[in-house]
């Protein structure tokens, strides 16, 4: 069950309490003397169940190692393969047109937030090939907002901005999660209670209650703290880094609970016993024997939290309690927009599709990768292919009936 | 078993404990409550200052402001949103039943589509349905609600309300919603080829007769469901209720369903006379729900057999599902005269708020007031969340549908409904228990932003302006309600998977 | 574990009070009564292929045989040999991707080629199965009850309570303890043996003609699997089913079948009755097959060996005195009881206690013991990697009780342990050679070129060649992995090794080079071996002493031979008869001793 739940990334409900309790309660210790029977499972396991005395799986994973097959797997979901280019194209886009940093792009407007006179009422100036009159792209490709700033230029700093604060959430999210869950079901006990009590601690609250209280937090601290007007600046500037660490800082729950499960499982297995049973260090055997197996489903759900970051963050832009001007970010620009529906739907469009497309994105790339690292989604094949099989197969054996499976 | 109870309420209430000076602590440093005065260019601002300060204890350390606080609290007195003097128990007094509102029938809907989808999605596993499934609940999952309301209340509330006032049909987006319409029933019925072709021209044809029929007749502009109506899904309802949980071979059960429909379809006569004399309310619906559950227990019961269980229950489904249906009937007849009140002025469909302040009118066009306030944003939490359910119970159902014990029922000649139905569906539903009475609760600390939009005066809205204007004593009720809520599900949910799962509920 | 609850005083069965023909039969039934000797199953050509990765793979090819009523077809063959297949697909199980061609007429009815909606009239009506592993195989959320009662109601057209009344009497059929009281129960209320006794109860419900049983006792500890294999052949001769016995392990052929097909990689290599392929194999795969696995000794019961080391009632049993008092022991436990601490719900456990044991340089012992006995729960503790919670154990000398990591250094030198799943003892991030040279990193800091050649040697030694140590786990067979992990319990020559069930995840014939290949590097090396295993057979091949244990403690200790032959305790000499031999005639003579001790002990587990 604990595979599948994509929602909670948090880890809150579908965890369920009870997939909590039989973690915590489980110790396959104690019936290690079953293990006979799993073994005889084993055994057979292949035969019995009927899944396929070694049909053929054996010659699909010849010669490579566990990373290339997952790389092979991942290539082959056509959903996966759909977001990586989607990503990649938007981020190359935005990277080429803005600039990442201080090295600027190459579009023309390079300061977002300069205002200029309105052309044409603001309208865009893009033009498809099939809505007549050939494919162009004009000055403003996205028109302009109202007071005249090119709107490609703000949708694309945005687009950096939200792709900025989705990978340093990530990633923040990550260490933070991934060490707590780790020390957590690896040394169990007292030490395991205190932080699971804190991580619950922190699950409580909707995040973007959190969220919200936080980035008004950043907001405030400059004029708590006195600072000048440089250090205001420097901060401003650096909202988004902030912003995203701080969110990181709420959000690792979902993967110190997964984190821990994996840990809790993987501490079974028996090749962690027998680096114990060599000598190996506590430390050496998270590392090295733990941490690369749990990696999978970790990144897999690293993944998955980054497309809950993007919208988490333009929602809380939306409600005026993340990104603030001078930066952007796509959610506020929906936010100051919206009213503006009626008469100039192009500012509402934009933004939203951008957000849309990054998020969906990374969720086919999380679930490709899910995909990828988990065995146990065979392809079966469609009907249509088994029907064309089966015909040859009749073809070749004219005589016999053949029986349908079911 | 008390014991565990009170070992958890102990647990929870020591987090919560710990929850409120974490808060409170971040709190002060987040907020500014001064902030406006220090950019105030009155030459009252020392004053003013010092006023506030005193007002708010502000020179005070931190851990006494928090002990009057918590003083405070536990006593029932929640304190004060001090920009506008109002006191905290009056504003929750009203946005707590606001906000449950506001979730409670989006949550119900999702639920049912989602694990309906997700269940369906899961049979059909590897096939063009799955993967559209599939592919549309991501969709949905990525949308960011604040951008999907707006759209909501450009198109369906402006545009309907426009359409209502000068309806023009476009015929191609009714062929090609009776298109998709067809193509998702084939995709969830699936079977050979011929039998596709059939459910597609039937759904195609349904779908496209019901649109233009409701199109032509002006059903939008006085949409109702009629005596007709009623009686026709009624029926439906009971053979596809008989269908899935019976089985055809059931005459009894079949039996059982087709009465209780019977009997809801005269009720509705009954219901009308009663309705025009009598002045409703939400307690005599509930009684009258109550009333007709029992009936369809009775005739359940009466129709007997072997499997008496089984018919009641499908008898109770048809009873369930007709009174609901009587309902909106009656709500809907309303609708004329509810168009053309003065403050809504031929303009139904609502973007803002709970209710039309100073509407006036019987039980019927408050009802019908409502429905038209709760319809965009519910739409909005639906489109959301039943992605997460879709998916979440698709990988149940799948997890489910491989274990050995499908297998085994398989081999014993179980037909396959049986198998899904009563096999797979049991197991995989259970998890539902643990998970649900979460959401719910995280839904409502979560539907901040749906507040915000539709201007819904809930309890995510009073955080969010609170949050704005540094005022403490909201932000802190609202923080410890939701924290609370939250124990409060999780220890509903452990009770109720206990309950469920025979593994935990008897031990070995 | 079992649960011992006294039978009922077993009388001859009672006749049943409701019989099924008096009831409306709504699947349809394939042809007139059957008599002993009939033939109702005809299958000629049976082949069976999956569609994978765009091509056809055959699993089962050509199968021909004829099943008589009361008569037990066993289908033997390693993992890969196409045995489930052949039968799945009889009643149309198989997999999505699956083909069946040939034919198989149930008597007269072509099953082949049937629609889905009649297979299913005939599942569970006609032809019945019985899976391996009883804890999944039933729905854990419906009574055992209900579910036989499913099944009758499904063929039948019959009401609840007689539905009932005829699912109680097939409970006490398969002799489940208080079938009233059982009828209401859940899965996991009851254990293993009475779970499959259940899926018997569930399987006979319909008076089927043919059933087929999958691996029915792998699952289960061999005493239990005693038991059920002495059910089944009751029933057999009351029954008038023909059973098809699909399974791995040559003992239970030879105790059940009367007619045997061998398969190997999808065809059928041997045919013939159990005489013919036992005593007179003609294929050159059934010879090695037969040649690889493990026979028992014989076994009498006789009392009073005199100098036997038999626990007595309510006490420990007493350390083995020494040969040879200067001889420092390569492990030695005294009095040691180890207990699980108390973990979330679940109270403390003790897993075993009052142990008292002594192994000697060189020796070979073996720990054997069903599921639940403590014998893993020793081994663990012998490598450190359990604590003990009263008691000492000392390994070569160095006493490792209570010791902290830092202590247990120098220890980890001496000690190394090979463990039963091949599947998860080998990290599978790692290239082999990475996991085999980890402890000689870690202790004698080698690394590069000389890692490189100790690494060599060790692959060497276990007959494998030096290019696996780039490969990685998932690339190697079961067989291959366990001879690594040999290599890497190896690494630092060390004084005693553990070994955890080492083959029992294996095949026959992979099992017996293993074996092989541990007695070889056994003397070549010298180490001591605490070999833990259930499997006596193969205990009796490796060891020169044998321990005992059940519950927890240790109930006799000796020299192999006079366990093997002359057990003394009452619990030992049960193990002992429950194990089954791959003669047929000797089987014969074991059976009887086996079921007087079952009758004897009244035990239904």
């Amino acid at each position: 069950m604990t595979n599948y739940d994509d929602s909670p990334v948090r880890g809150g409900a579908a965890q369920g309490p009870q997939a909590e309790q039989a973690a915590n309660d489980s110790d396959p210790n104690i019936s290690g003397d079953l293990a006979h029977d799993d073994a005889a499972t084993a055994l057979t396991a292949e035969g019995a169940t009927g899944r396929g005395e070694g049909v053929g799986q054996a010659k699909e994973t010849e010669g490579l190692s566990q990373g290339q097959i997952v790389r092979a797997r991942f290539l082959r979901h056509r959903g996966a393969l759909f977001g990586l280019i989607t990503l990649s194209s938007i981020t190359l886009m935005s990277v080429l047109t803005m600039g990442i940093g201080p090295i600027p792009g190459f579009w023309k407007y390079q300061d977002h937030t300069r205002s200029g006179d309105m052309v044409n009422g603001g309208e865009p100036s893009l033009r498809l090939p099939f809505a007549g009159g050939g494919f162009a792209i004009g000055d403003h490709p996205f028109g302009q907002d109202s007071i005249g700033s090119d709107y490609f230029a703000l949708v694309m700093s945005g687009v950096q901005t939200s792709l900025f604060v989705m990978l340093v959430l990530g990633l923040t999210a990550m260490i933070i999660g991934v060490t707590i869950g780790s020390i957590s079901g690896y040394y169990r006990g007292k030490i395991d209670m205190v932080l699971m009590r804190f991580t619950d601690l922190i699950i409580t609250l909707p995040v973007l209650i959190l969220g919200a209280v936080l980035g008004r937090l950043l907001d405030v601290i400059p004029i708590k703290l006195d600072a000048t007007a440089a250090q205001r600046e420097a901060l401003k500037a650096n909202m988004p880094l902030l912003l995203a660490v701080v969110l990181g800082m709420i959000l690792w729950t979902g993967l110190a609970r997964l984190t821990r499960s994996e840990f809790l499982s993987l501490r079974e297995r028996e090749f962690v016993d027998s680096a114990r049973v060599a000598g190996a260090s506590d430390w050496r055997i998270i590392t090295k024997h733990m941490l690369p197996n749990a990696m999978g489903v970790i990144i897999v759900n690293v993944t998955l939290l980054m497309s809950v970051a993007v919208t988490l963050e333009a929602a809380l832009s939306f409600l005026n309690f993340g990104i603030k001007p001078p930066n952007v970010s796509l959610g506020l620009l929906i936010a100051d927009n919206q009213g503006a529906f009626a008469t100039r739907p192009w500012l509402f469009w934009w933004p939203g599709l951008f957000i849309i497309l990054i998020a969906l994105s990374v969720n086919f790339i999380g679930d490709g990768l899910r995909d990828a690292f988990d065995p146990r989604t065979r392809k079966i094949p469609s009907d249509r292919a088994m029907k064309k099989a089966a015909r040859e197969l009749a073809a070749a054996n004219p005589a016999a009936a053949i029986q349908e499976a079911k | 078993m008390l014991k565990f109870l009170a070992r958890r309420l102990g647990l929870a209430l020591g987090i919560l404990f710990v929850l409120s000076i974490l808060m409170y602590l971040l709190l002060d440093v987040a907020l500014d409550p001064l902030d406006d005065l220090r950019t105030n260019p009155s030459p009252n601002r020392p004053v003013m200052i010092a006023n506030r300060v005193a007002m708010l204890e502000l020179d005070q350390p931190v851990w006494v402001r928090y002990l009057h606080w918590l003083g405070r609290f536990v006593q029932g007195n929640f304190g004060m949103a001090w920009r506008s003097g109002q006191p905290v128990n009056a504003i929750l007094s009203t946005a707590i039943p606001t906000s449950i509102q506001l979730v409670f029938a989006s949550t119900v809907i999702a639920i049912l589509l989602g694990v309906t989808i997700g269940v369906v999605s899961a049979l059909r596993q590897y096939t063009a349905f799955d993967y559209a499934i599939t592919f549309v609940s991501f969709l949905m999952y990525s949308l960011p609600i604040f951008w999907v309301a707006v759209l909501l209340k450009q198109f369906l509330a402006i545009g309907l309300n426009d359409y209502i006032n000068e309806p023009t049909i476009n015929w191609m987006i009714v062929g090609g919603v009776a298109l998709v319409s067809g193509l998702f029933w084939v995709g969830a019925i699936g079977g050979e080829p011929r039998k596709k072709l059939m459910v597609f021209v039937c759904a195609f044809a349904a779908t496209f007769g019901v649109l233009a029929y409701a199109l032509l007749s002006g059903w939008v502009q006085h949409p109702s469901i009629g005596i007709i109506g009623v009686s026709l899904m009624a029926l439906a309802t009971a053979f596809v209720v008989s269908v899935l949980f019976a089985g055809l071979n059931n005459r009894r059960a079949l039996g059982a369903a087709l009465t209780a429909a019977v009997v809801g379809i005269g009720a509705w006569y009954g219901c009308q006379w009663l309705f025009f004399y009598v002045e409703m309310s939400m307690l005599w619906m509930l009684g009258l729900l109550v009333l007709a559950i029992a009936v369809g227990a009775l005739i359940g019961w009466l129709w007997g057999g072997p499997d008496r269980a089984v018919s009641m229950r499908g008898a109770v489904i048809v009873s369930i599902v007709v009174s609901v249906l009587v309902f909106i009937d009656r709500v809907f007849q309303g609708w004329q005269q509810y168009s053309q009140m003065g403050t809504i002025r031929g303009r139904p469909i609502a973007t803002i708020g709970a209710e039309t302040p100073g509407l006036g009118g019987d039980f019927w066009i408050t009802q019908l007031d409502r429905f038209t306030h709760l319809l965009l944003p519910t739409i909005a939490l639906v489109l959301i969340s039943f992605a997460t359910y879709t998916r979440y119970q698709r990988g149940a159902m799948l997890e489910v549908m491989n274990q050995d014990y499908i297998r085994t029922a398989r081999s014993k000649g179980l037909p396959e409904r049986l198998v899904i139905v009563r096999h797979a569906l049991r197991n995989a539903l259970m998890p539902l228990a643990s998970i649900v009475p979460v959401d719910f609760i995280a839904m409502i600390g979560g539907a901040v932003i749906t507040e915000t939009i539709f201007s819904w005066a809930g309890m995510g809205r009073m955080f969010v302006t609170s949050l704005g204007q540094s005022e403490v004593d909201p932000i802190m009720v609202y923080v410890m309600i939701t924290g609370g809520l939250a124990m409060v599900a999780n220890l509903i949910a452990d009770f109720l998977y206990a309950v469920i799962d025979p593994r935990i509920r008897v031990d070995a | 574990m079992s649960t011992t609850t006294p039978a009922p005083k077993r009388a001859a069965a009672p006749a049943p009070k409701v019989a099924l023909d008096s009831f409306q039969r709504l699947s349809r039934s394939t042809g007139a009564e059957v008599k002993q000797g009939d033939v109702i199953l005809e299958v000629r050509d049976l082949t069976v292929n999956f569609w994978v990765n765009d091509s056809w793979f055959t699993a089962a090819e050509g199968l021909d045989y004829d099943l008589k009523a009361g008569e037990v077809l066993a289908i033997v063959g390693e993992s890969g040999s196409g045995k489930t297949q052949s039968s799945m697909s009889l009643i149309g199980l198989l997999p999505k991707n699956g083909r069946t061609t040939g034919s198989a007429k149930l008597k007269g009815t072509e099953l082949v080629g049937m629609p889905q909606s009649e297979l299913r009239e005939i599942r569970g009506n006609e032809i019945s199965v019985i899976f391996q592993e009883p804890m999944t195989a039933l729905n854990p959320v419906y009574t055992v009850g209900f579910q036989i009662v499913e099944t009758l109601r499904t063929h039948f057209l019959m009401n609840p309570s007689d539905a009932k009344v005829r699912a109680i009497e097939l409970m006490r059929l398969v002799e489940i303890p208080d079938p009233e009281d059982s009828f209401n129960k859940f899965p996991h209320q009851l254990s293993g043996g009475q779970r499959q006794r259940i899926m018997i109860a569930q399987a006979l419900a319909c008076d089927p003609k043919l059933l087929i049983a999958d691996e029915p006792t792998t699952a289960l500890d061999v005493t239990v699997q005693a038991e059920i294999l002495k059910l089944m052949r009751e029933l057999r001769t009351r029954v008038n089913a023909g059973i098809i016995l699909i399974t791995h392990s040559m003992g239970v052929v030879a105790d059940m079948a009367d007619r045997i097909i061998v398969m190997k990689d999808g065809r059928v290599v041997e045919h013939g009755t159990a005489a013919d392929v036992f005593y007179r194999p003609q294929h050159p795969y059934t010879k090695a097959l037969l040649a690889a696995v493990p026979h028992l000794g014989e076994t009498r019961i006789e009392d009073g060996r005199s100098d036997a080391l038999v626990v007595k009632d309510r006490e420990f049993l007493a350390l083995e005195p020494a040969d040879d008092p200067s001889v420092v022991p390569a492990l030695l436990l005294e009095n040691v009881d180890i207990t699980y601490p108390k973990q979330g719900r679940r109270p403390a456990f003790r897993a075993a206690e009052g142990i008292n044991l002594r192994l000697n340089p060189g020796e070979v012992m073996g720990l054997v013991g069903e599921s639940g006995s403590g014998k893993t729960t020793i081994g663990r503790a012998a490598v450190a990697l359990l604590p003990v919670s009263a008691g000492k154990i000392t390994v070569c000398g160095i006493d490792i009780t209570g010791a902290n990591n830092q202590e247990l250094k120098p220890f980890r030198k001496t000690v190394g342990m090979v463990f039963q799943d091949p599947g998860s003892s080998l990290n599978p991030r790692l290239p082999i050679g990475e996991s085999i040279g980890e402890p000689i990193l870690l202790h004698e800091g080698l690394k590069g070129e000389a890692l490189s050649k100790r690494v060599e040697d060790l692959l060497d030694s276990v007959e494998l060649p030096r290019s696996y140590r780039n490969r990685y786990p998932h690339e190697l067979s079961g067989g291959q992995k366990q001879r690594i992990g040999v290599a890497r319990a190896l690494a630092l020559n060390p004084k005693l090794l553990v070994a955890d069930e080492p083959t029992s995840a294996l095949d026959v014939s992979v099992q017996a080079r293993v074996l092989k290949l541990f007695s070889n590097l056994q003397e070549q090396y010298g180490f001591a071996c605490l070999f833990i295993s259930h499997d006596l057979a193969v205990v009796e091949m490796v060891s020169s002493k044998i321990a005992v244990m059940t519950h927890g403690k240790l109930v006799e200790v000796g020299a192999t031979s006079d366990i093997v032959t002359y057990p003394q305790h009452p619990y030992t000499q049960r193990l002992l008869s429950a194990v089954p031999v791959p003669d047929p005639d000797n089987q014969r003579r074991r059976r009887e001793l086996r079921d007087a001790i079952i009758e004897r002990e009244h035990i239904v587990s």
